[in-house]
């Protein structure tokens, strides 16, 4: 198998990339083409093998068989010449402790590509690093502001960041993504890492889904969000439960119906004053029919979800509803449901993560 | 930032008090040992070495100590002084790849614009110079105090002892430099380093002791270096030449075996 030379499309091709560590299979045969120009995401729980894709990447491990491409070059031929155009945040930091943040990212910079007089101090400013401060007095997060302005300060081509924003407060993570957003504008392609969507669903464009060194899926965020689950729920008066499930339960796309009864009905009044009733903080004033019959709660998913909202809608619209909640999709929750079909094949050798590195 | 070997450098900056310090210890020994050469004078240390055993004279290459090359030869080039050296190049030599692998910070090192080869060489050349720096202190006291503590060397002599002390001590950095280039492991690194010394200098005193030892001098590279008494006689380049390529082999090994393999897994 051989890739397409010089495509220039691609800042990142693998083809068949099989990694094992003696007998643990870390990457079992794995395809991916990163646009140039986008911000790419692998996620994937512990030991998934990110780590482990990203050092092949630099070289800095080779791979038991198949293709890589990093800038249209193998990155064993690239060698130093193709890592002066590449940044890269390691996801477990081993910094030298004694050494002030200044020196040490000045160190870096002798050994990187071209860093432009002022850019350090620029990062640190954005991020709000103390350079001046040694690095064994940084917190974890400090520390990872130091990894990032290393990874970005000569404006490589390819930024390769393991988990990046692990250990930024949100503050700080919204300036990573305005630095994202910058170096993508700047024509820059950003592959990273996250062992959670949240940390990349704002940042990537599209995402891979990385188990037990496979990739589950590939798709964009849009993609993962029209096939999320939404969580559904309404609040009813004067229907029974049985009532306000059979009406909900027919819907396309329902799922995991669960009906409860909030407040019992006419028969128990006195306790429940009209108000103060759980379930209905949220509602719509419209007390009316309050003491007319029981409160029903009903929570429902509803999967393909772009396709499922408006006949739910629909459907409860004739219903007395006192309320009626439709959350964002559950991107993480999307992931999770991958990550447990694919748990229907078990590999033959699971990746054990002392072997695998910082997976 | 622009420096042209920027590894070498940043070792350079990094580690200069550990330079400075074996440097003191260096110079502390030297400054207390090349005295009493003077004021024990020649015949009482005869005495002391008269009453020691055989054996252990002759382990020590005391038998020489009456005169004063034989003495600083005995005591610093040959004892303190190479144990101090040789101690410091191992732990640089097992620092430079397989200690910066195992503490985790080779990685990111090597995800920048260098070359396996490089940070090999580099680090290599870091750790001769610093060797060659302290076999220099050595030699500056032995010539400073060569006059008020009458020991007698010929300048020339000094100078040849001290390239091939600098030589022997590098051996051992070298081999610890080319285990952890290997291994990416600090402890077999340190160990190997410390073996090819300590095997040395057993092999040359094993050898020293009768005629049916003494084929045991042609593994010793202590002996290569020494076996010519170099303060008194100069120095034998053959072993020299033999030390320095050793070095230098180990030093290419090293390279080899860091390209060849998977880093920090």
């Amino acid at each position: 198998m051989t890739l397409p030379t010089s495509s220039g499309d691609y800042a990142v091709e693998t083809r068949g990339l099989v990694k094992r560590f003696g007998r643990t299979v870390a990457l079992a045969g794995i395809d991916l083409a990163i646009p140039t120009g986008c911000v790419f995401g692998v996620i994937g729980p512990n030991g998934a093998g990110k780590t482990t894709l990203m050092r092949l990447l630099l070289d800095i491990i080779r791979p038991t068989s198949g293709e890589i491409r990093v800038l249209d070059v193998s990155p064993r031929a690239g060698g130093s010449d193709l890592r002066s155009r590449i940044g890269f945040l390691p996801g477990e930091l081993h910094l030298q402790s004694g050494l002030t943040a200044r020196r040490l990212l000045n160190d870096f910079a002798s050994i990187s590509g071209p860093v432009e007089p002022g850019r350090i101090d620029e990062l640190a400013a954005t991020l709000g690093l103390d350079l001046d401060e040694r690095v064994r007095r940084l917190s974890k997060g400090n520390k990872q502001k130091l990894s990032l302005i290393q990874a970005f300060m000569h404006r490589p081509r390819l930024l390769v960041l393991d988990e990046p924003t692990s250990g930024l407060d949100p503050l700080v993570q919204q300036q990573f993504q305005a630095m994202a957003r910058e170096a993508t504008a700047n024509g820059q392609t950003i592959f990273l890492s996250s062992h959670v969507l949240s940390e990349v669903q704002d940042a990537a464009d599209s995402v891979a889904i990385l188990r037990q060194g496979s990739v589950v899926k590939t798709a964009t965020v849009a993609e993962l969000r029209e096939s999320a689950v939404r969580h559904a729920r309404i609040v009813t008066v004067g229907l029974s439960e049985t009532e306000v499930a059979l009406r909900v339960a027919g819907i396309p796309g329902v799922g995991r119906l669960d009906t409860r009864r909030l407040s019992p009905g006419p028969e128990t009044r006195p306790e429940t004053r009209p108000g103060t009733r759980p379930g209905t903080g949220a509602g719509t004033g419209a007390e009316t029919g309050a003491e007319t019959g029981p409160v029903i709660e009903c929570r429902a998913t509803l999967s393909g979800a772009v396709g499922a909202v408006g006949p739910f809608v629909a459907a409860v619209a004739g219903l007395p509803l006192q309320d009626l909640v439709i959350e964002e999709p559950n991107l993480e929750e999307a992931v999770l449901t991958l990550y447990a079909e694919s748990d229907t094949e078990p590999p033959t050798e699971p990746p054990t993560s002392d072997r695998a590195g910082h997976v | 930032m622009s420096s042209s070997l920027p590894l070498f450098a940043k070792v350079a900056r990094d580690t200069w008090p550990g330079l400075v310090g074996w440097a003191a210890a260096i110079a502390g020994t030297t400054l207390v040992y090349l005295p009493l050469h003077r004021s024990f004078g020649d015949a009482s240390i005869a005495q002391v070495i008269e009453s020691m055993p055989q054996a252990l004279i002759k382990a020590l290459n005391y038998d020489l100590m009456a005169s004063g090359p034989g003495y600083v030869q005995a005591t610093i080039y040959g004892l303190l002084g190479f144990a101090f050296l040789t101690i410091a190049a191992v732990g640089w030599g097992g620092q430079a790849v397989g200690g910066d692998e195992e503490a985790g910070r080779l990685e990111l090192t090597l995800a920048h614009a260098v070359s396996r080869s490089r940070v090999v060489l580099e680090r290599a050349l870091a750790m001769t110079l610093k060797v060659i720096i302290l076999a220099g202190v050595t030699l500056a006291l032995v010539l400073a105090l060569n006059g008020p503590s009458d020991l007698g060397i010929d300048v020339g002599n000094a100078l040849e002892t001290s390239v091939i002390f600098a030589a022997l001590a590098l051996l051992p950095g070298t081999m610890a430099l080319c285990v952890g280039a290997w291994t990416g492991r600090r402890v077999p690194a340190l160990v190997a380093g410390a073996a090819v010394a300590v095997l040395g200098y057993t092999l040359n005193a094993l050898g020293n002791q009768d005629d049916n030892l003494e084929w045991m001098h042609t593994l010793s590279p202590y002996h290569w270096a020494y076996g010519n008494q170099p303060l008194i006689n100069g120095v034998d380049w053959g072993g020299f030449a033999l030390l320095a390529g050793l070095s230098a082999l180990l030093v290419a090994l090293a390279v080899v075996g860091l390209n060849r393999r998977d880093v920090s897994v």
